[in-house]
């Protein structure tokens, strides 16, 4: 077993020596290869492809594929790493899109196809629809970086896994991005047979799609908010305004230390759901556990620090940080996107608010405690 | 960015068994106890409670069995102190003997002080308040002018302290002064910390009454007040270092997010599941609370490991003081016009919605703690 699930009494999480591993090569890859440059052309259209070749010959998309009685599988908080690393680079490809894909068609039963893919949550509360005999009906918006994939894993709410060929006829995609320019595409689904159909083997996850990408993107957005954080120190120490570093100033040192403190906030919130899914990996499938709250707790936090940070952000850089010159907008505007996607802070607070309010004042306590509000 | 990393803390099965037995004690022993007294959360004192926890071993849970504690794990001793004031079981009496007064003589004065007054803490019979500020002294505590000169077998104290809190029912008072002056370069030379007995000639408490009307505050008068050399906390000098220690402990606990709690309970019961407005605000605050609770207790595990969190505390203590006084407000957003006069959540309200700006004053004020916590990201 992980060395990260092994908690004794007053022990922290300290990251397992595979975490330790896999944030070494992610630093060093994405320092590398996540280049102002590569953002650049990005933007103007130019897909990153040598640095998805590095990626793929680290075998990083991969990383999450183990057949489900592994007990040496890789879990959430082992490539903890990579979720974060593509929000602090701003790594612009589909990689944490085919980590998911790849854990849940594995964890199915799926053989995973090579090459980045993409994931459809259908069934209740969406407008997709997974029928018994294995076709796909419906719509589904804002998919990550559909034109870049050709698969894509599909979960529904009954337990089921499929794998589709985003490339066949009965698939139509419309191109669509989000402030950061990342592909989020609307598909349309009319009768087209999946590839493969089986069973996830996985505890107490009812929308899973859903509840990983939430806490997928709550990763990405707290890697994110330390680069903006990061970047807002290192310029408030550097710029000299009146004589001295505007990082002197009280009136720069306060909204610097709120904002530390909300993304703080986020963060610790992260690392719990992030432990939580890991012990969903390890739990017998029909358990219960805490990640659907740990993630809706996640999530709120992490879009509300994207909201209070990218202001803070760009106040302290002033004018230089709203060029495109500057980097800083390649953090910021994912922020601003990232906390929309896959229920924003609105969203995952009126589930975790009607959770609160149906426990009432005698069961709020015990549900924030077991976390199972 | 290293120092404000706080990693989760994970409860064992042992802490979660004695959050069961805690649960049903309080159930128990604050059936009668109304909505407004909760409100109070740990500014409510009754130091009859505070024996009933001392003799159930839930005082000086950590410390070792000599100085009459029980030598139980600073996890089971968390599980104990949020469930206390999530329930708003009035434990100020013997809150800071058992929070800070007591670790530090266990610290720094291991084979006079702490043998003899630590039993009786644990006992929650001996009550301790804490003499920092001064009427000219706020934030800027290196300034303090109360002064020890040394004597014949102790020392002879002059000065005065304010906003010192339980001083009407203490016995003692862990004061901080000057036993020499300022170093140059050092502005925290020569300070020290004394041991007062509170009864001793020469002292003199006087009330201050807050806003409410509230008699939690005061003004402790010292007259050539003599205190004996083995009442001298650790070292002549060191008083500072010292004090900082007692701040991480001071800031970092659950009582830093909770004081609220009672208003939020107040305003699920009174919220309509059917609302978007209800929902979403309330569940932001939810969302708030288990982020703040995995804070404290993350930073609770540091403590336990004997790591020093003053940064990390400092950062918890500016998060939860935002998210408890947001309460107030949130109520008056949901539930300004309409309420009931005079019901539980309207008792409560007005309580707690006049109490709050303190919140973010007691314990250093948040512009202090931003001011460690920028430190700490290396803003010079």
């Amino acid at each position: 077993m992980n060395q990260a699930l092994h908690h004794n009494e007053g022990h922290d999480s300290a990251p397992s020596s595979l975490q330790r591993l896999i944030a070494d090569s992610v630093e060093r890859l994405f320092n590398d290869h996540v280049t102002p440059q590569v953002l650049t052309q990005f933007d103007a259209g130019v897909p990153a492809h040598a640095l998805w070749q590095q990626l793929v010959e680290h075998g990083l998309p991969q990383a999450l594929v183990a057949p489900v009685s592994d007990d040496n599988a890789a879990t959430w908080l082992d490539v903890s790493p990579v979720l974060r690393g593509v929000g602090y680079w701003q790594a612009p490809v589909p990689l944490n899109e085919t980590l998911l894909a790849g854990l849940l068609l594995s964890r199915a039963g799926i053989e995973v196809p090579e090459g980045a893919l993409t994931v459809l949550q259908a069934g209740a509360a969406t407008e997709l629809e997974l029928t018994a005999a294995g076709v796909l009906n419906g719509r589904c918006a804002n998919v990550p970086w559909a034109r870049s994939c050709r698969w894509a894993a599909v979960a529904d709410d009954k337990g089921r896994v499929a794998l589709v060929d985003l490339r066949q006829a009965q698939v139509s995609v419309e191109a669509g991005s989000n402030f950061a320019g990342e592909e989020r595409d609307a598909l349309q689904f009319s009768a087209a047979p999946v590839d493969a159909l089986g069973t996830l083997q996985l505890a107490d996850v009812r929308q899973p799609v859903w509840v990983f990408g939430a806490l997928v993107r709550a990763c990405m957005l707290v890697g994110a908010l330390e680069s903006c954080l990061d970047q807002a120190v290192a310029y408030a120490n550097e710029r000299v305004q009146f004589g001295k570093a505007i990082g002197a100033f009280q009136a720069i040192q306060q909204q610097l230390a709120h904002m530390a403190g909300a993304i703080s906030a986020a963060r610790t919130a992260t690392e719990v759901a992030l432990y939580s899914a890991s012990q969903v990996m390890q739990a017998e499938p029909g358990s219960t556990s805490s990640l659907a709250f740990d993630v809706a707790v996640a999530k709120v936090c992490a879009g509300e620090a994207a909201s209070l940070a990218t202001s803070v952000a760009h106040q302290v850089h002033g004018a230089i940080g709203f060029t495109q010159e500057h980097r800083l907008h390649f953090a910021t505007r994912r922020l601003w996107s990232w906390r929309d996607e896959f229920g924003s802070d609105a969203h995952w607070a009126q589930v975790l608010g009607q959770a609160a309010i149906a426990a009432g004042s005698e069961g709020f306590w015990a549900g924030l405690t077991a976390r199972t509000l | 960015m290293q120092a404000l990393d706080i990693r989760p803390c994970h409860l064992d099965a042992k802490a979660e068994a004695l959050r069961v037995e805690v649960r049903r004690f309080l159930a128990q022993a604050l059936k009668d106890l109304p909505a407004a007294e909760r409100a109070k959360n740990w500014n409510g004192a009754d130091s009859a409670f505070s024996r009933q926890l001392g003799e159930r071993g839930w005082l000086g849970m950590t410390w070792p069995k000599r100085y009459g504690g029980h030598e139980r794990s600073a996890l089971e001793r968390y599980v104990v102190l949020e469930e206390l004031l999530a329930a708003g079981a009035p434990v100020n009496a013997h809150w800071i003997a058992e929070r800070q007064s007591g670790p530090l003589l266990m610290k720094f004065s291991p084979e006079v002080l702490a043998p003899r007054l630590l039993p009786a803490i644990a006992r929650g019979e001996l009550l301790f308040c804490i003499g920092m500020s001064e009427p000219d002294v706020g934030s800027d505590l290196a300034s303090v002018r109360t002064r020890a000169v040394k004597t014949e077998g102790g020392w002879v104290v002059n000065g005065s302290k304010v906003w010192t809190t339980g001083a009407q029912r203490c016995d003692y008072m862990v004061t901080l002064l000057r036993t020499g002056p300022k170093e140059p370069g050092n502005r925290h030379g020569g300070l020290s910390q004394l041991l007062i007995d509170l009864k001793a000639p020469g002292v003199t408490v006087r009330p201050i009454h807050n806003m409410l009307g509230e008699h939690d505050f005061n003004e402790v008068f010292l007259e050539d007040v003599f205190v004996a050399d083995d009442f001298l906390i650790g070292q002549p000098g060191d008083g500072w270092k010292q004090v900082g220690a007692e701040l991480a402990l001071e800031r970092s606990g659950p009582e830093r997010y909770l004081s609220c709690t009672q208003l939020y309970l107040e305003m699920l019961d009174a919220a309509d599941a059917g609302n978007p407005h209800h929902t979403v605000s309330l569940g932001r605050v939810a969302a708030r609370y288990a982020a703040l609770r995995q804070m404290s207790l993350g930073v609770a595990g540091m403590l336990a490991r004997g790591e020093n969190p003053a940064t990390p505390a400092a950062l918890v203590k500016d998060q939860g003081a935002l998210l408890e006084q947001a309460m107030p407000d949130l109520a008056h957003t949901l539930f300004g016009d309409t309420r009931t006069p005079g019901s539980r959540l309207d008792q409560v309200m007005r309580y707690l919605t006049q109490t709050a700006p303190s919140f973010s004053l007691r314990g250093g004020t948040r512009e202090i703690l931003r001011g460690i916590i920028a430190r700490g990201l290396g803003l010079r």
